[in-house]
Order: C-alpha cells, then sequence, then structure tokens
C-alpha cells in the first residue's frame, strides 16, 4: 500500500473530524441533530470565498468566516431552534433541514449555482521517506488536533465549559442549579459554527471549489463520523472523522471497490454500532424507566 | 381528533393561499405563439447545466422574436425545474404540455431527458435536446433529436486519439452519471479492441470532490482520459497539481468550461478536449454569439449555453423549412412536419457548435474539433 | 366511565373518515376526470400524492406509533421499485395482463422490501435514537449505492420502466385503492391489540417489557410491515415514472417523507394522509409556478414554509395563540356563543399544560449506588451502637 493514499486519508479524515467536532457538541449539548451545520461550512466556504478576492490573506479570510459563521449559527438558533425549546426532537430536525435547504436556495440565490474555483495560496509538498506529503494534510491535521485539546480543557476547566456539560447532563437541573440554560446553548452554537468555519477553510485548501451544495455530502460524513466515533464525545469525534476519511481513501484508491466507497463505509457504521451501540468513545448511559 | 383539526386547519388555510397563488399564475396560451417547453436542472448540484441552457436558449429566443419571430409569429420558451430527476421531469412534461407546449428541448440531463422522451413519444411531440446525449434517449423514437454528440461517439474517438498517441494511459470517469459512464463503456470497447492497457479509476456522486486516491493511481501517465463534466475536472486538475502529476487531461465535450475553472493559472497540466464549441472561435457566428450572451448574463457561455442556442435555432430553421404558419398547431401534427423537415437531406443548420445535419435515427452529424489549453 | 362505553359502542365516523373522504374524493376524481375537467398533469399529481400517501402512513407507523426514528425509508421504497420492476419488466410479456403483473409485482416488490425491513430490524432491537436513525441512514444509502453498481439494473442510466408504465387514468385510479387497502391494514392493525402493544412500546419500552410485550417480535414486526408498504409505494412509483434511477431514493426523499410524518403530527394516520397530500402540492406548484429564472426561490420559499408551520405547529409559546386560531374553537365559539369558551375548549386541562408536572423519569431513573460486595447493612442502627 502506497503511504500517500494513507496520508491524503488522514488529511480527509481531519475535515470530517473539523466538521464532526461541530455536530458532536451541538449534539451533546441540545440534544438535536443539527442537519443544517453542513450548510454552515458552505456559508464560511463563501465567506472565504468574498473575502479572499478582496484581501488574498487566508488568516483575515478565516477570521472574517468565523465571525460570519458564529453570527449565522447564532441566528439560526435563535430564530429557528430557540422557538422550539421544551418541543418533541423530531420538530427541530424539521426545522433544522428547513434552515438547510434555506442556506441552500440563498446561496444559489447570491452566488449563482456554478461552482466557483477559489484561490488560496498552495504549499506545496515536502518529501518524507519516498512520499510526498502535502504541507496543507499537515496543517489540517495539527490545527484539528489542537482545537480538540482546546475544547476538551475549555470544557473540562473554565466555567462555561462545565455550565455545558451541566445542560448536556440535565437541562433542568442545570437551569436550577443557576445555569442560563439559553445561552449556554446559544454559546455552543457559536462554537460548533467557529469549528465549521476552520473545516471550510480546511476543505477549501484540498477541494478548491465552493458550490451552494458543497456542505451537504461532508455533512452527512461528518454526521456519520461523529457516530462511530461515538456521538457527544470530543476525541470520539475525532477519531470517528479520521477512521472514516482513512477508510474512504483506501477504498477510493482500490478500482474494484472505489464504486462501493459508500456502502462500505456506511456498513463500517452498522457494523461499529452493532458492536459498540454506543460508538468507539462513547458514554454509556443508563436506560431510565 | 383536536390535533387533526389543528393541523387541518393550518394546511386548508396554506392550500387556499397555494391555490390562489397557482389560480393567478396560470396564463392560458395567448394567441399567435409558438411554445417551445424544456425541463432541466435549475435547482440542486446540476443546476449549473440547466441555467447554462436555459440562458443559451433564451438568449436564441430573444433574438428570434426581435428579428419578427416566424412568419411574424413569436416565440415562448418556458423551462421547468427537475433537479435532474425522471419524476420532476415527468412532472413538468405535463404541465408543460396542458399549458399547451408545441414543441420542445428536451431535458438537459439524460436521466430525466429518458422520462421526458418516453412521454414525448407516446403523444408525438418533436424534441431537439441540447445535451442529453445517452444512446437511449433517442433510440427507437422517431421524435426525438439532439445537438450534442451521442456518448459512444466521443468515447471511441477520444480511445483512437489517444491509444494512437500516448502509451501510458489512464482514464477516470463517474459511475453516477449516465453521461460520464456511457463515453467510458465505449471507450474501454474500443480499448480492447485495439489492445491497449490503462489504468482505470472511478468515482461517483456521493464522492465527487476529493480525488487524492485517483490521481495517487494516475500519477504517472502521460494521459488521464476524463469523460466527465468541467466542475470535477477542474478539481482533478487542483489535485494533479498538488500530486505533482503533469499528464495531459483528456476531456470530451463536457469539459467546456473549465477554463472557467482554472483562472488562477496553478494548473500547468496540458489540457485538450473533444468540443463541437470553442469559446474563442473567431468564426463569425460564434464569436457574435459569445459576445452577445457576455453582454447579456455577464459571464462565459459554456458548451451547454451553446447547445442551448442552437436546439432552438435548430427548431426555427426546421420550422421555417416546414413552412409552418399556423400558430396553433397541434405538437403531433408540427412533430410531423418538422421531422420531415430535419431530416430532409437538403436540411443544415450551422450553428456556433458547427455544421450539423440530422438523419431519421435522432443523432446529429457534426464535426468535433479538439481544443488545447495550456 | 359510562360516557366512555357509550362511545366506544357507537358508530363514530371518526373511525371511518378516512376511507369515506378517499372514496369520495377518488369518486369526484373519476367523474371530473370523465367530464375533462383534468389535465394530465392533475393525473400525475394524484399519481404522485397515492404514493406520497402511502410512505408517509407507513413511515409513520415506524415514526409515530413505534416510536423509533427511521430515515431510510426511501432505500425500501428503493428496493421495491427496483424489484418489482424488475419482474414486471421481465413477465409482462409472459403474464400479458398488465394490472395483474402490477399486482403481482406489487407484492413482490413488497415482500422483498420486507425481507430488508427485518435485516433492519435487527439493529433496531440494540441501538436507539438517534443511532438508529443513522442507521437507517446508511442503510438507504447503502442499498442505493448497490443497486447503482449491480449490472442487472441499468447502472447510472437507471432501469426503464416505458414498458410496463400504467396509463395516467389507471395510474391514479389504482393508487387510490391501493391507499385504501393500505388504510385497513394498517388501521385495523393499530386497533387491535398489537397496535397497543406498540404504542406501549414507544411511551415506555421497559415498562411494556415488564408488562410481558415481546419487545423483538413488535419491533421486527413494524419494521417488516412498514418497509412492505414502502416497498408498495416504489412499485407504484416505478410504473408511472420511467426510467428509475437510484439518485432519487436518497436520504434526502426519506427526509421528505419525515417531514410528512411530523407535519401531520406523529401518530396521526389522517395526518399523514393530509400532510403527505398537501406537501406533495407544495412541491408541485412550486415547480409548476417557479420556472426559469424563479426556480432559486424554490428552495427558499419551501423551508420558509416548512419553518413556519413546524415552529407555530411545536413551539410552546404559541400555544395559546394557536388555540385562539383552532377552527374548533372557532366553530365552538359561533354555535355556542351564549357559553364561556373556556368550557367548550374540551382539553383545557390538558395533561402536557400542566407546567408543573412533575418529572417522573427523573425521579424514577435516579441511580442508588450499591455496592456489590459490601453486605448489607439495614438503616436502623444496631443495638450498643449508640
Amino acid at each position: 500500500m502506497n503511504i500517500n493514499i494513507l496520508l491524503d486519508g488522514l488529511s480527509l479524515g481531519a475535515i470530517y473530524a473539523l466538521i464532526a467536532l461541530g455536530y458532536t457538541m451541538v449534539y451533546g449539548i441540545a440534544k438535536m441533530l443539527n442537519f443544517a451545520h453542513g450548510d454552515i461550512i458552505m456559508v464560511g466556504a463563501y465567506a472565504i470565498l468574498t473575502t479572499i478576492t478582496m484581501y488574498s490573506n487566508p488568516i483575515v479570510a478565516l477570521a472574517i468566516a468565523v465571525i460570519v459563521c458564529m453570527l449565522m449559527g447564532i441566528l439560526i438558533e435563535k430564530i429557528a431552534y430557540k422557538p422550539l425549546r421544551g418541543a418533541s426532537p423530531l420538530a427541530v430536525l424539521i426545522t433544522a433541514i428547513g434552515v438547510s435547504y434555506f442556506l441552500q436556495g440563498i446561496a444559489q440565490l447570491i452566488f449563482g449555482a456554478e461552482s466557483k474555483p477559489i484561490e488560496l495560496p498552495n504549499m506545496g509538498n515536502f518529501k518524507l521517506l519516498g512520499a510526498s506529503i502535502r504541507v496543507s494534510s499537515i496543517i489540517t491535521l495539527v490545527i484539528g488536533a489542537i482545537i480538540m485539546a482546546a475544547l476538551s480543557v475549555f470544557i473540562k476547566t473554565t466555567r462555561t465549559g462545565r455550565a455545558m456539560l451541566a445542560v448536556s447532563e440535565d437541562k433542568a437541573a442545570a437551569q436550577i442549579m443557576g445555569v442560563n440554560v439559553n445561552r449556554i446553548i446559544m454559546i455552543t452554537f457559536a462554537i460548533g459554527s467557529a469549528l465549521a468555519a476552520f473545516a471550510s477553510l480546511f476543505y477549501l485548501m484540498s477541494i478548491p471549489s465552493v458550490t451552494p451544495t458543497l456542505g451537504a455530502m461532508p455533512g452527512i460524513k461528518a454526521f456519520t463520523a461523529a457516530v462511530i466515533g461515538g456521538i457527544g464525545s470530543i476525541p470520539g469525534a475525532m477519531v470517528g472523522g479520521i477512521l472514516l476519511g482513512v477508510v474512504e481513501n483506501i477504498c477510493k484508491s482500490i478500482p474494484f471497490l472505489s464504486n462501493y466507497t459508500t456502502a462500505i463505509e456506511f456498513s463500517l457504521l452498522i457494523i461499529i454500532l452493532l458492536v459498540r451501540p454506543i460508538g468507539l468513545l462513547g458514554k454509556k448511559r443508563r436506560e431510565k424507566v | 381528533m383536536k390535533n387533526t383539526f389543528r393541523i387541518a386547519s393550518i394546511l386548508l388555510a396554506l392550500v387556499m393561499m397555494l391555490t390562489c397563488f397557482a389560480g393567478c399564475g396560470e396564463d392560458e396560451k395567448s394567441e399567435n405563439v409558438y411554445f417551445i417547453g424544456a425541463t432541466g436542472p435549475l435547482t440542486g448540484d446540476t443546476a449549473v447545466y440547466g441555467i447554462a441552457v436555459k440562458n443559451g436558449a433564451e438568449l436564441a429566443i430573444d433574438e428570434i422574436n426581435k428579428a419578427g419571430g416566424l412568419n411574424g409569429v413569436k416565440f415562448k420558451f418556458e423551462i421547468k425545474d427537475d433537479k435532474a430527476t425522471p419524476a420532476d421531469a415527468a412532472t413538468g412534461y405535463d404541465a408543460l404540455y396542458d399549458a399547451g407546449m408545441q414543441i420542445s428541448l428536451g431535458s438537459v440531463t439524460s436521466g430525466a431527458c429518458e422520462s421526458f422522451a418516453a412521454k414525448a413519444a407516446k403523444d408525438n411531440l418533436f424534441f431537439i435536446t441540447p445535451s442529453a446525449s445517452a444512446a437511449n434517449v433517442i433510440e427507437g423514437r422517431s421524435n426525438a433529436f439532439r445537438v450534442c454528440f451521442g456518448d459512444p461517439d466521443q468515447g471511441v474517438l477520444a480511445a483512437e486519439e489517444i491509444a494512437k498517441n500516448f502509451d501510458k494511459i489512464g482514464a477516470i470517469y463517474d459511475t453516477s452519471d449516465t453521461y460520464s459512464s456511457g463515453i467510458y463503456d465505449a471507450f474501454k470497447a474500443e480499448m480492447k479492441k485495439l489492445n491497449k492497457e490503462y489504468i482505470e479509476q472511478s468515482f461517483d456522486n456521493e464522492n465527487k470532490k476529493d480525488f487524492a486516491a485517483q490521481v495517487e493511481a494516475l500519477k504517472d501517465c502521460d494521459v488521464i482520459f476524463m469523460p466527465i463534466y468541467y466542475t470535477e475536472a477542474g478539481l482533478i486538475a487542483k489535485a494533479c497539481v498538488a500530486k505533482e502529476c503533469d499528464a495531459i487531461l483528456y476531456g470530451c465535450d463536457g469539459f467546456d468550461g473549465i477554463e472557467t475553472q482554472l483562472k488562477d493559472g496553478s494548473v500547468k497540466n496540458k489540457i485538450k478536449y473533444i468540443t463541437p464549441f470553442d469559446i474563442n472561435s473567431t468564426e463569425e457566428k460564434s464569436a457574435a454569439f459569445v459576445k452577445a450572451f457576455k453582454a447579456k448574463y455577464n459571464e462565459d457561455p459554456n458548451q451547454f449555453a451553446a447547445d442551448g442556442y442552437d436546439a432552438v435555432y435548430v427548431i426555427y430553421e426546421a420550422m421555417k423549412a416546414a413552412g409552418i404558419d399556423d400558430a396553433d398547431i397541434d405538437p403531433s401534427d408540427l412533430c410531423d412536419k418538422v421531422v420531415k423537415a430535419i431530416t430532409d437531406k437538403s436540411f443544415s443548420y450551422k450553428g456556433v457548435t458547427g455544421g450539423m445535419t440530422w438523419d431519421a435515427s435522432g443523432a446529429c452529424t457534426k464535426v468535433p474539433v479538439i481544443v488545447e489549453l495550456g | 366511565m359510562e360516557k366512555i362505553q357509550k362511545k366506544s359502542h357507537s358508530f363514530r365516523i371518526g373511525n371511518y373518515i378516512n376511507y369515506i373522504v378517499i372514496t369520495i374524493a377518488l369518486i369526484s376524481f373519476i367523474i371530473l376526470d370523465n367530464a375533462g375537467f383534468l389535465g394530465r398533469s392533475d393525473l400525475n399529481l394524484l399519481s404522485r400524492i397515492g404514493y406520497s400517501i402511502v410512505l408517509a402512513v407507513s413511515l409513520n407507523l415506524v415514526v409515530g406509533f413505534l416510536g423509533e426514528l427511521s430515515l431510510g425509508h426511501a432505500g425500501f421504497m428503493c428496493v421495491g421499485a427496483y424489484i418489482g420492476c424488475y419482474f414486471a419488466n421481465s413477465f409482462h410479456e409472459i403474464i400479458g395482463n398488465q394490472i395483474i403483473t402490477f399486482v403481482i409485482s406489487l407484492i413482490l416488490g413488497g415482500l422483498v422490501s420486507a425481507v430488508f425491513g427485518f435485516i433492519i430490524g435487527l439493529p433496531a432491537l440494540r441501538l436507539k435514537g438517534d443511532y438508529l436513525a443513522i442507521v437507517t441512514l446508511a442503510f438507504g444509502e447503502i442499498v442505493r449505492n448497490l443497486f447503482k453498481n449491480l449490472p442487472y439494473f441499468g447502472k447510472a442510466m437507471g432501469m426503464q420502466t416505458d414498458a410496463i408504465a400504467l396509463e395516467r387514468d389507471t395510474m391514479y385510479i389504482s393508487s387510490f385503492i391501493i391507499i385504501l387497502v393500505v388504510l385497513f391494514l394498517i388501521q385495523n392493525l393499530i386497533k387491535s391489540k398489537h397496535g397497543r402493544a406498540i404504542t406501549a412500546i414507544r411511551d415506555n419500552e421497559i415498562a411494556a417489557k415488564a408488562m410481558g410485550i415481546n419487545i423483538t417480535y413488535y419491533k421486527l414486526f413494524v419494521f417488516t410491515f412498514a418497509a412492505f408498504f414502502a416497498g408498495v409505494a416504489g412499485v407504484m412509483y416505478g410504473h408511472q415514472i420511467s426510467p428509475i434511477t437510484q439518485e432519487t431514493f436518497s436520504y434526502n426523499y426519506s427526509i421528505e417523507i419525515l417531514v410528512m410524518v411530523v407535519l401531520g403530527g406523529m401518530g396521526s394516520i389522517t395526518g399523514s394522509i393530509v400532510a403527505a397530500t398537501v406537501i406533495t402540492y407544495i412541491n408541485f406548484v412550486l415547480q409548476n409556478e417557479l420556472s426559469g429564472e424563479l426556480a432559486a426561490l424554490k428552495l427558499l420559499i419551501y423551508a420558509i414554509i416548512l419553518i413556519i408551520v413546524v415552529i407555530f405547529n411545536n413551539a410552546p409559546k404559541l400555544k395559546p395563540i394557536k388555540e385562539k386560531c383552532n377552527i374548533k374553537y372557532l366553530f365552538a365559539r359561533i354555535f355556542n356563543h351564549h357559553k364561556k369558551p373556556e368550557k367548550i375548549n374540551d382539553d383545557a386541562a390538558e395533561w402536557n399544560r400542566i407546567e408543573s408536572k412533575i418529572n417522573m423519569d427523573a425521579i424514577l431513573s435516579m441511580e442508588i449506588d450499591v455496592k456489590s460486595n459490601t453486605a448489607f447493612t439495614p438503616d436502623k442502627s444496631e443495638k450498643g451502637d449508640k
């Protein structure tokens, strides 16, 4: 097996992992499947596209994208999800889908349906043990790991982080203990969307084109990754994302299997869940009567 | 029961609202217009192709109407969104037929066009599709014609060209796409006949963004045959840059428009493709079309737009040749007359995608150009 | 008590309203059609509504009655469409009669799909909630991927079914008849003791188990049963649209069916029927009215309708406003204007409106830390301990 295939898989996995982190955070705390998360990545990608044509500096573009995505995340939460707090989770799922359609529709109206190429500075390759490695893959992996570590520290040590844990455990009890649940959920969405902005930059580094439907498939794949790793678990999202990325790339590189890539990825998910119904690193919850 | 009532009340209100909406929007076919209908993906993943056809066709309609139409009768063009699905194409067809469609451009994508064609064949309604190139869309249907090349022809042509000039050959195609797998199947058969080895790679609709794995396998080739659309081709070209692969990228007519994806100049690979339409052509008609298109839509036309433009003109010319002068003509009568006119040996049309003639099979004979970039 | 008994013995139109309305609708459509009032796009719409209703009602069985979230309903439909129509394509010439072929392929497509339903029911025994949702979604995508790559089903081009396509009028009439049959089967199931067992599992699985309900059996049964009807809907789809392409059955379509179920109200068959009709109609109108340039607005309008309707229907804060707009309330006010409105609103004391409801789940599930090795010590202090 070619080492490059593994490395490419790792960098694809790192992107999935970043998206999955956002998914998992929102799920863990708000207990909702945010189907619009993939489309936040699309929003971030368009934000990067627009800024980079003006300033051509990826750091500025990333900063703008983070701000745009955060605002978008908060806005969506306020308009579409907050009124449904306390309603059936399925109702929230449906509004999430509505939001997803809405964002895609708006993007097509503003930017058109065609895929827009984006120019990001090419960081080149370096050779290691005969394999050529993309610098951007390494950066994606490193930043992904840093973000994961930072999130874990944030949640374990800060006041807000612990409040998040409390909300994820029991909303009502957290409220009684003086946690402002609405604020915490808002912060969760803001962080999740900021992560999506990071994900969109790394996504664009390896796949340099923007379309209104850009977020749909990575969104689903990341969701799968989050579930493989154990939804709600931050290291789990990372592990699941990378596993999925590597498996996907290996499948794609074998001509005999490449047609069945999607089937293999999803079968992997089903098998893992059958063996470990809570995902690889998920936390077991006691059944309530 | 309460719940039901509540939902019923809301939904009833909605339905009433929408019925009003539907009622207002409905306009009867006004007198003295020829109604050309079509369906195409205007939203979703493949929207870019549908919108290109729409723009090209609308430009042609505007020009024809400005010039006074056919014997003073103007044309009306309507394209319904089908999201490239057969179900929506069928719905679109029925709605257009009800609204008085007399002649049609079919659908933009092959799967949807197959559904459209099945219905059109039953009504004997003439259609000439700008871009649905799959063989079975026109097969066995006397009312079905196309402007673009057929898939198999391009595959055979490409295989001959590539086998003649190159040694280390690779190919990548989209297994979910009829256009791509249609060309590829013909290419594969021809390569087998020519006894040439090559490396095969594929991708599908769910995995058409990241091509690192495939390019990794193909990076030592001299040439990569890519019977795919330009959006994915642009991504593969960029993946080639990342992988330091300098193979020649060899495409078919779907490649047209790839320049828009490679503006930043990072891609140094040589790109070749078979196309009927060359945007940089100095030929008078093409140049005029490109200019008019840019003026109207502020973007470069691609081959889909050119095909849409030509398809409308072919209908116009064929109707002119058939001597149609009745704006209320029945679709079936119109079809018989137009088919007779278009398959006549003396009929040919020189459009922006080259000179074309048709035979009874519905396939179009035209000369491909091989365009080279970079 | 007396009142309740009386109610259950007497003929309640509510139990039959679905059959009556659908039969009346069918008859009036046939009359309208023969009188030439219905265009072909209306008939097309009716057929689309037909399979949408079958899909929504059968998914409601899983989501609304069993309480398991399934995002793979389109996958079952895909199996039914491909298998049923493959059969019909191969045998329609031998059988000769179009309707008989159709009926056999309906049953065959349904049965094969039911087998898949059984298979996907197995993980449902072990998984819950969102985990199950992603597994069903994965299943749908796997099925789609397999059918795309199998050589028998036309690969990317899809499977052509013009040879077996039914005429427009035959199609909508048979769609309505199928709906009646499906309704008969599902409504009777729900009203039977099995139906009560299924809803008991939804309300509290552990309690249901404790009551002696065979959870394994019922879960598998519901998944199989619902998959059967999804397969039937797939065959209906295949008989009116050619070619059958796998892209149609993506998870987006499963979600659209789920939207019908949720908007119609979980566990409400009538609701599912109404919502399936309305959503199919909205999509139809949006597609037909917004042609050309306006098509991009389609997604936006649909999204806005979806968000507004869901929020209006479900937001806890909007409940008082909603009750004021309620048709039943309005009627009551018109017909009983001399009475006080609060008294008419018969569910004023509905359980979920009591804000201070004690969360029994939370209390019952308190974890008592019993260490297995330590010996049992009674609470009472022993003698001499003082």
